[in-house]
């Protein structure tokens, strides 16, 4: 296959990738008749996607536990084989893993870490600086930059057992980082963090991603780290994409309706409220309203006009929510 | 290409220092182990110092100055080819550790072979105090070679052998590719039951009946530990010597390529487990 002359940095063609399990048991028996007889089982964990993603691009991997997101991830940091289906990364077939591919990706698994646990995150530093034959004063130049960002100073030379999880987790950034790497795979890497913490590694992606033009795929649980950071999602289910495209639009087409919070001063009858729109949640003195997007000002003054209120206020629909409901399986309509 | 060869070289010593400094994070262990293998010593010593009570008395072809060099050669030789670190590349298997080598352009092979070159390296310096200490307490009459070319295939035969070595358990740790819970049981069957036995480490091969030996000669075992030492004791010379370089440079290219099979195929298999 040609390199194709547009900037794409990743491209993945109709790729699947499926595991064979062998299932065990309950308890003694089972454990032992497994031993005998393998109930064999095959678990698809990626059914043909496809998506490409540019250079110098952020996009957030969003799906539940299970979904293929960490696979894919793997499969293009060329540590999983594919099963079928055309992955190019830079170029380069991951799955051969050669030196020049590898020298410009990194791979950071929030619950993997790469740093020596009994010595200083340094002496990890400067065998990363041998691995990846970085040079003497760009490696200083390098770590000076991002520790610096990192606010990682004064933890250079502590034994990193004795670190705490945040402090960790923005070393391993470091160690990943030093190389410059063109392409960024995050799995998780906020996760375990406080907000404090949290805050601060995504400022920190988002500088990286901004400063050097790296592709950044980043995979996440905490949507305040896709809201933050990504203009372009990719939600993925059963190894399935279900939806890829910019957050904005997705909101657009899923969040077809607002929510009204209003105060009431007075208690009311929950049916003539109903009468607006489809009443959420009414617990006086407070009650939440779903009305249609276009008539949000019709309603609000009706409201106004015929309820004695107190005060209110109109809200989009959480992403979260949105998101939940992809999943469900919802369509647009 | 020289310019190449310096870039690689330089990455390994990288590893080779971090290891030498992660070896010391453990310092207790390190001593525990030292003494387990200076015990072990002084039990081998005794044992064969009480069958050689009287003076002259000769066994298999050992006297007493011999079979003591024997014992003396086992510090060494253990120090050297059976410290291997690479019992850890099972649990990087099993863990999912792997990902960390295998997204970084470094081989993982040369990886280990590099970090257990560095235990070796910290072992001898060790193996050589106690030697010492322990030549100074039992003054056992000892054996020294002097003729060069003993010496030299000796050394020739102790590289062998930590290659073999080497492989072999490169390859039994890679269990996990198919099986996760075996890593710890392929190493134990391996390091322990079939080297110690096979491998002169418990006592010389050619005290074993000699259809048995002859049999055992053609397997990889013999020639890591058994072999060096009667090299050294020049009791293996002449057309011996070569057949048996032989015999364990045929065995460090077979199990070579039978290694990266395996690893190969374990690749593909590989299931990166963690997240």
């Amino acid at each position: 296959m040609e390199k194709q002359p547009s900037q794409k940095a990743i491209i993945v063609e109709h790729l699947s990738k499926n595991f064979e399990v062998s299932e065990k048991g309950k308890g003694f028996f089972g454990g032992v008749s497994s031993l005998i007889k393998p109930n064999k089982k095959t678990i698809w964990a990626l059914r043909d996607i496809s998506f490409s993603i540019e250079e110098g691009e952020l996009v957030g991997f969003i799906g539940p536990n299970g979904a293929g997101k960490t696979t894919t991830l793997k499969i293009l940091s060329g540590l999983l084989y594919p099963s079928s289906g055309f992955t190019q990364v830079l170029g380069f077939d991951p799955w051969s893993r050669k030196r020049e591919y590898l020298k410009q990706i990194s791979l950071v698994m929030g619950q993997k870490n790469q740093l020596w646990w009994d010595l200083p995150a340094i002496d990890s530093f400067e065998l990363n600086r041998a691995i990846y034959e970085i040079p003497k004063k760009v490696f200083e130049d390098n770590l000076k930059d991002l520790v610096e960002i990192l606010e990682v100073e004064d933890i250079l030379n502590t034994q990193v057992r004795r670190l705490s999880l945040g402090q960790r987790m923005r070393l391993e950034l470091v160690a990943a980082l030093l190389h410059k790497p063109k392409i960024l795979f995050l799995d998780e890497p906020t996760i375990g963090l406080d907000v404090v913490a949290q805050q601060k590694v995504r400022d920190f992606i988002f500088e990286y991603n901004k400063k050097y033009k790296a592709a950044v795929m980043l995979t996440s649980h905490n949507m305040d780290d896709l809201i933050d950071l990504t203009k372009r999602i990719i939600v993925i289910d059963k190894g399935e994409i279900l939806y890829d495209g910019s957050l904005k639009e997705l909101v657009d087409i899923f969040a077809k309706e607002k929510t009204i919070k209003a105060y009431l001063s007075k208690d009311v009858d929950v049916k003539k409220l109903e009468e607006i729109g489809e009443v959420r949640r009414f617990n006086y003195p407070q009650v939440h309203i779903s009305v249609p997007r276009e008539a949000t000002a019709l309603a609000a003054s009706e409201l106004l006009q015929n309820f004695p209120i107190a005060d209110l206020t109109i809200e989009e629909e959480p992403i979260e929510s949105i998101i939940r409901r992809v999943f469900r399986g919802e369509r647009k309509t | 290409m020289r310019k190449f060869l310096k870039r690689k070289f330089n990455r390994y010593l990288a590893v080779f220092t971090i290891s030498f400094k992660q070896e010391f994070a453990y310092r207790l262990n390190f001593i525990m182990w030292r003494v387990r293998n200076v015990l072990q010593i002084f039990v081998t010593f005794f044992l064969w110092n009480a069958i050689f009570y009287t003076q002259d008395r000769v066994v298999f072809g050992y006297d007493r100055s011999k079979i003591l060099t024997y014992v003396f050669g086992l510090i060494f030789i253990r120090a050297i080819v059976l410290s291997s670190r690479s019992i850890d590349v099972a649990g990087d298997i099993s863990r999912g550790d792997l990902n960390n080598y295998l997204v970084k352009p470094i081989n993982y092979f040369l990886y280990w072979l590099t970090r257990d070159i560095s235990s070796k390296f910290l072992n001898v310096i060790f193996a050589v105090g106690e030697a010492f200490l322990l030549f100074i307490i039992l003054r056992p009459p000892f054996f020294l070679q002097t003729n060069i070319i003993q010496l030299v295939t000796f050394l020739c035969a102790l590289i062998f052998a930590i290659l073999i070595y080497f492989i072999l358990l490169f390859m039994v740790n890679s269990i996990p590719f198919w099986a996760p819970e075996l890593g710890w049981g392929g190493h134990f069957l391996v390091s322990v039951v079939i080297v110690e036995f096979l491998s002169g480490a418990m006592f010389p091969i050619d005290v074993l009946p000699l259809v048995f030996q002859k049999i055992l000669y053609l397997t990889p075992f013999p020639y890591l530990i058994f072999f060096p030492i009667e090299i050294y004791l020049g009791k293996i010379q002449g057309l011996m010597l070569v057949k048996g370089l032989t015999i364990s440079l045929f065995w460090i290219i077979a199990l070579w390529f039978l290694m990266k099979k395996i690893w190969d195929k374990g690749l593909k298999a590989y299931q990166a487990y963690g997240r």
